[in-house]
């Protein structure tokens, strides 16, 4: 059977078990990868994985079973299973399933790997790192080329393929100089094509450099409330805190900050959010939600106020409020300030580059470490920092936006300018 | 079961080559508020083979275990190994040779339960806390169950079968206090399937007293202050310090990669209280919560001592990092599904107990925390690291005072080892530990209580 013929041999299977409805989910993926290991390329993969995902609904009731084990006895095992899984479960009127839209196809190149490029791209990144950042260690890279076929079809009519591959460049370092050693750090790039250096994509090489400077650091000064200007790299740390709030679970159970601030301020006026799922803007486009809607972009926060939550199917149906049309591959509006301006503007805060921090709380307050950042005052970057604590709370953090900058870094997942927050409490050892 | 007769593939061998099939099964049942927000099962098979050709490595696998498809990924593999050692040439030498040949199975000898009878289980459960508890403002109760069944042969002899099932019930509690929300979550559970670890749900009920109290004590608690203070820090924190900042530091592959452990080997690195040890299937007489007798790479795995009487003593490895230092390979190469390569992984890691009584540790406290429970752990390549704390009270004058509202401690773990001046007598193994370097893997870590010097966030 080709993968048409068995994700509708899968549906047929589901009914004929004894589901009332179906949902239907088969991604193949191949994937092509080189690794490096402290500073050598040391493997090569090939790798072929399937899924099939089989939804089965009785009575409001569910049950999903996954296999990739796609012969027809083990389809028909499986389905059998899922229904009986659903008849097991509990009643829940949210359980549902698409409704009927007209069929597409989406296929976006490239759909197939350019091998020797990728091993000179990667040839090139580790001779650049090695002359231009001698004391950086190149701890790990995982480089990978993945094209995956998605077939969704659900018992309501819906069907829809999508067909696309994508480049994942992961980066990981740390700086060594005798006994001195710096803290690690990391960063992605995600793109389609392969038209230049990695080191010229977005901020790496600038912290490939920051990552030998911080083989010294040294603790703040004092203990201080102040400024902190979140780098693009970090900032999505802080933007899934805020869009977590935002989702079916915090909601569901009425725990989300958010949950009576639809249509209020929550930002600063200054501040925008966007999810481009389907703009090629975004590398990491998709064009189907995992519910079986087509994707759209669409503004989560607007001049500051909440224009939508982001509910799946599920969500939407339990708590009365519109599912969204899209979420992730998030966009930051840029402001009018270069970051230049922002930095000479601090009279004192710190750049934070990476956050090792714990889990905010339901109210939204939240502590961490400062990981290869920076302490600014007087309007000038100063030293990279040691053992630094924040403590903050998000809800007050996004209404205490000061600046924006207006240079962005597109990573390929998202798109995301620096910001100042002010009013964060900063500590030292 | 996916027990198969591999040794008829070794013929495709033309290198140091590992073959393995593996099934991974997950049960995954989450009730919310009494709902049914998740039912599903996953069952994810497959084959891979990885060869080494003086150097470089060759991986390929497929979800397709017939014997063609076999064939076709042992094949892949060495191709791939080919083509890498032609364009790096990297010139390295053998590995060590390992030829475990061991067979274990954890699998239940009970009847097994249907889906209906698990979920009538979290519906006792959840009619319990309802009942018991109506101030609660939301709950959520999530039954989690992974199967790993593994098979593998390497050229240099290994023939090895495990089966390793784990099974954990994670329940959350929410509460609202003047306005303001509050959570706390527990953990129960460990090694075995469903029947072996749950068979009665009023087992539970003095578990989930004791989670209702924290919270309710959280929920009337206070804001840490923030500063450098003298903590207990009890077995859970303990074991997420044993494994992340100290455990990783010393993974091979770490150290290769610039850890400040690497200069460390040989040093005291902690007071001479402290023993850490990397176990791998029994401590202390006892099965550790995530058994590992062979690893991924056909080696009989040993316990690693790390760090023994404050000085530290070994790194892990697996054959690529033993080979770079010269040293012995300790079984810790794991992988966790079939897709994956083996990465250096730790096992179960834990500070071993010292002599002190928890109550004589308290009383030793004039004004500092102790500390309960984390929600999540980080560390660095410098050994600093940072704990989320969500459960945990303030030491007055020698007593516990009040609750303490949610916060992070940090420090650098090799300065902080040498704070420690007491470690008490009993230790406890954490049952949900999953650690998530490249691929996500269930890990045990434990510990005692620790008295020891680390910054607390606060307001």
């Amino acid at each position: 059977m080709n993968n048409k013929e068995i994700i509708r041999y899968a549906q047929a299977s589901l009914l004929k078990a004894g589901a009332q409805k179906t949902k239907c989910n088969l991604i193949k993926k191949e994937k092509q990868e080189f690794n490096v290991a402290a500073g050598e390329i040391s493997l090569f993969r090939t790798t072929f994985d399937t899924n099939l995902y089989l939804t089965a609904l009785v009575d409001d009731k569910k049950g999903t079973v996954t296999l990739n084990n796609l012969d027809m006895e083990n389809i028909d095992i499986s389905a059998k299973q899922a229904v009986e899984m659903a008849i097991s479960s509990k009643a829940d009127k949210a359980n549902e399933i698409a409704e009927q839209q007209p069929a597409n196809e989406f296929v976006k190149e490239p759909t197939k790997p350019d091998l020797d490029k990728m091993y000179d791209r990667l040839v090139e990144f580790m001779a650049f790192a090695k002359e231009k950042h001698p004391k950086t260690i190149i701890e790990e890279i995982n480089f990978d080329f993945t094209t995956s076929d998605s077939y969704l079809i659900n018992s309501n009519g819906v069907d829809y393929f999508t067909k696309k591959g994508i480049y994942t460049f992961v980066v990981m370092f740390t700086s060594k100089e005798g006994k001195k050693t710096s803290s690690f750090n990391y960063v992605a790039h995600v793109t389609k094509e392969l038209d230049k250096p990695f080191s010229k994509c977005g901020n790496i090489d600038k912290l490939l450099r920051e990552s030998g400077e911080q083989l010294e650091t040294k603790s703040i000064p004092e203990n201080f409330v102040g400024d902190m200007i979140i780098t693009p790299e970090c900032l999505d740390e802080f933007v899934s805190y805020i869009t977590g709030y935002l989702a079916d679970y915090p909601l569901i159970t009425k725990t989300s900050v958010f949950k009576d601030k639809l249509g209020k301020q929550i930002a600063k006026e200054c501040f925008n959010l966007h999810s481009k799922p389907i703009s090629d803007e975004i590398a990491t486009s998709y064009y189907v939600t995992g519910d079986g809607y087509e994707a759209k972009d669409s503004t989560v926060i607007e001049n500051g106020i909440l224009k939508t939550f982001l509910l799946g199917l599920y969500g939407a149906k339990k708590t009365g409020e519109k599912r969204a049309v899209g979420s992730g591959c998030w966009e930051i509006d840029k402001g009018d300030k270069t970051l230049e301006e922002i930095i000479k503007s601090t009279k004192k805060g710190i750049i934070l580059n990476r956050f090792s921090g714990g889990s905010p709380s339901d109210n939204g307050d939240f502590s961490g470490i400062a990981k290869n950042s920076y302490y600014v005052e007087n309007g000038k970057i100063q030293f990279p920092i040691s053992e630094t604590m924040i403590n903050g709370n998000l809800i007050e953090m996004m209404m205490n936006i000061e600046e924006i900058s207006k240079e962005r870094v597109n990573s390929g997942y998202n798109n995301y300018p620096w910001i100042k927050f002010n009013g964060l409490a900063i500590s030292g050892k | 079961m996916i027990k198969k007769d591999l040794t008829k593939f070794a013929k495709y061998f033309t290198d140091y080559t590992e073959l393995r099939v593996q099934e991974n099964r997950n049960i995954h049942l989450a009730m919310v508020n009494g709902d049914m927000m998740g039912n599903s099962r996953s069952v994810n098979r497959g084959v891979s083979a990885r060869v080494y050709k003086k150097g470089s490595w060759g991986f390929a696998s497929n979800a397709n275990i017939s014997d063609d498809s076999i064939i076709k990924v042992i094949k892949t593999a060495s191709e791939n190994a080919t083509y890498l050692n032609s364009k790096e040439n990297l010139q390295k030498g053998e590995l060590q040779k390992t030829d475990a040949k061991i067979s274990k199975d954890f699998s239940t000898t009970k009847p097994r339960k249907t889906q209906k009878e698990m979920i009538e289980f979290l519906n006792i459960v959840d009619s319990h806390i309802t009942e018991k508890y109506p101030e609660l403002s939301s709950r959520t109760i999530v039954l989690s169950n992974l199967d790993m069944e593994k098979q593998m042969i390497t050229s240099d002899g290994a023939s090895t079968y495990s089966m390793t099932p784990r099974t954990i019930l994670y329940t959350l509690m929410n509460i609202v206090k003047d306005g303001q929300p509050f959570e706390l979550y527990e953990v129960y559970g460990g090694l075995g399937q469903f029947e072996d670890v749950f068979d009665d749900p009023r087992n539970l009920y003095p578990k989930l007293n004791k989670l209702y109290k924290h919270l309710n004590d959280k929920a009337n608690g206070v804001y840490a202050k923030s500063g450098l203070k003298d903590c207990i820090l009890d077995a859970d924190l303990a074991g997420i310090l044993a494994h992340e900042a100290i455990g990783h530091t010393t993974e091979g592959d770490i150290v290769k990669g610039g850890s400040v452990a690497g200069d460390f080997l040989g040093e005291k690195v902690a007071d001479e209280l402290v023993t850490l040890v990397d176990f791998a299937h029994t401590a202390l007489g006892e099965q550790c919560p995530i058994p590992v007798y062979a690893d991924d790479e056909g080696t009989k795995a040993e316990d690693a001592i790390i760090i023994e009487n404050g000085v530290l003593k070994k790194f892990m490895h697996n054959k690529v990092t033993a080979l770079h230092f010269g040293h012995d390979v300790t079984g810790n190469a794991r992988a966790y599904g079939f897709h994956d390569e083996p990465l250096v992984r730790m096992r179960n890691t834990a500070i071993l107990p010292g002599k002190s009584k928890l109550q004589d540790m308290i009383a030793s406290i004039e004004d500092g925390y102790y500390l309960i429970k984390s929600s999540n752990g980080q560390a660095d390549s410098t050994s600093e690291f940072m704990f989320g704390i969500v459960m945990g009270y303030e030491i007055k004058n020698g007593k516990l005072g009040k609750a303490i509202k949610d916060t992070t401690i940090s420090g650098v773990a090799f300065d902080m080892l040498k704070t420690i001046t007491m470690i008490s007598d009993e230790m406890s193994w954490s049952c949900g530990g999953m650690c998530g370097k490249k691929q996500m893997i269930p890990v045990g870590m434990g510990g005692p209580a620790i008295k020891c010097k680390v910054n607390i966030g606060g307001k």
